[in-house]
């Protein structure tokens, strides 16, 4: 459930980009941050180690705008997708109210998609969610590069029961990017007027 | 969902606020901050000469964080949990507490100010604010009107195309 303030009119959601390591989720991130108008969006913070990978997590606060009196506010974070790094990945998904699993459309990332969807649901029931609780939507990511996966083989191993939105994605030069996030904050946002 | 949620209504939000004015007053901190534990910022008041404070939204996104590893920690440890953290710099001090299980209360302050004088006078603060966080869990639910769902997705349309 998402953070609503009544007294300063504000509610604010939590939306967690989820995948395997070096799947693009901080590429989402740095293109949502580039393109967003300044006034509407906050400072990213990324917590990386030397070499660029994601060490802790990447923050990017957005202002929505205003629904019906209270000013929306997202907050974006990424996880960090290397599989050692699952303590962190428990942490960031407290209090997270819409998930974008960014898959990798790389030939031998296969196992790697289907590693870290199984990952999320355990990390998820270990916070006491189903999976199918928290509003997820599906991005597979890297279609341009050579020799991609068919998006139908790694549906297959993500979402076999094809329950989820998905999008294709080429994050780097922003394929995709404000399709995947519009999805889920429509999700997060219809949740929350059905007030689950 | 995953964490309790918080819904701070206008009276408990005039009270909060009030005992976060106290504080400042009684303290001589810079910032106050009551952040929630996804890392919300539910109330903020600073010092008349504070200088402009940091982004406010990252100060309470890497506090939460801060403390989910620090809780983390203390269960690895066999400890229920760390409630306080102290961060000592040159310049300045960061101090978080907890307020029970939903809140944390977070200060910024100069080296010139007594750390002793702001544990006590925090303390008791979070006395304050911790009761009136327990009287909201007995809130009734969020109710939106029908339209909310529209009008949520008139400016994702303008903002996302």
């Amino acid at each position: 459930m998402s953070t609503i303030n009544f007294a300063a009119r504000e509610i604010n959601c939590k939306i967690v980009y989820y995948g395997p390591g070096m799947s693009g989720k901080t590429t989402n991130l740095r293109h949502v941050f580039s393109k967003v108008p300044g006034h509407l969006r906050g400072e990213m913070v990324s917590l990386a180690t030397e070499d660029e990978r994601t060490l802790f997590f990447d923050f990017l606060p957005l202002d929505l705008g205003t629904v019906q009196g209270f000013k929306t506010r997202f907050h974006l974070y990424t996880v960090p997708g290397q599989v050692f790094y699952n303590a962190s990945r428990k942490l960031i998904l407290r209090g997270v109210d819409g998930i974008v699993f960014v898959a990798d459309s790389s030939p031998n990332r296969l196992r790697a998609n289907a590693e870290s969807m199984r990952n999320l649901r355990e990390n998820l029931a270990e916070h006491g969610i189903d999976v199918r609780e928290v509003p997820i939507v599906l991005q597979v990511n890297k279609r341009d590069i050579e020799g991609a996966l068919p998006t139908d083989m790694i549906r297959a191993v993500i979402d076999p029961r094809r329950e989820l939105i998905l999008f294709e994605a080429t994050a780097h030069n922003g394929g995709g990017v404000f399709e995947t996030l519009k999805s889920v904050s429509k999700l997060v946002l219809d949740r929350l007027s059905q007030n689950k | 969902m995953i964490e309790p949620s918080l819904a701070l209504y206008g009276d408990a939000f005039e009270r909060v606020d009030g005992h976060l004015e106290e504080l400042l007053g009684a303290t001589g901190v810079r910032y106050c901050l009551l952040v929630d534990r996804k890392g919300f910022v539910l109330s903020h008041k600073e010092a008349l000469w504070a200088p402009r404070p940091p982004a406010l939204d990252s100060v309470a996104t890497l506090v939460a964080s801060n403390a989910a590893a620090t809780a983390a920690l203390a269960n690895m440890l066999g400890e229920r949990t760390f409630s306080e953290q102290i961060h000592q710099g040159e310049q300045g001090t960061l101090y978080v507490e907890s307020v029970g299980d939903s809140a944390l209360l977070t200060l910024i302050f100069d080296v010139s100010v007594p750390l002793g004088r702001v544990k006590v006078h925090t303390k008791k603060t979070i006395a304050q604010v911790a009761a009136i966080l327990v009287e909201l869990e007995a809130a009734p639910p969020v109710q939106f009107s029908d339209d909310f769902s529209s009008g949520a997705n008139a400016l994702l349309d303008d903002l996302f195309g």
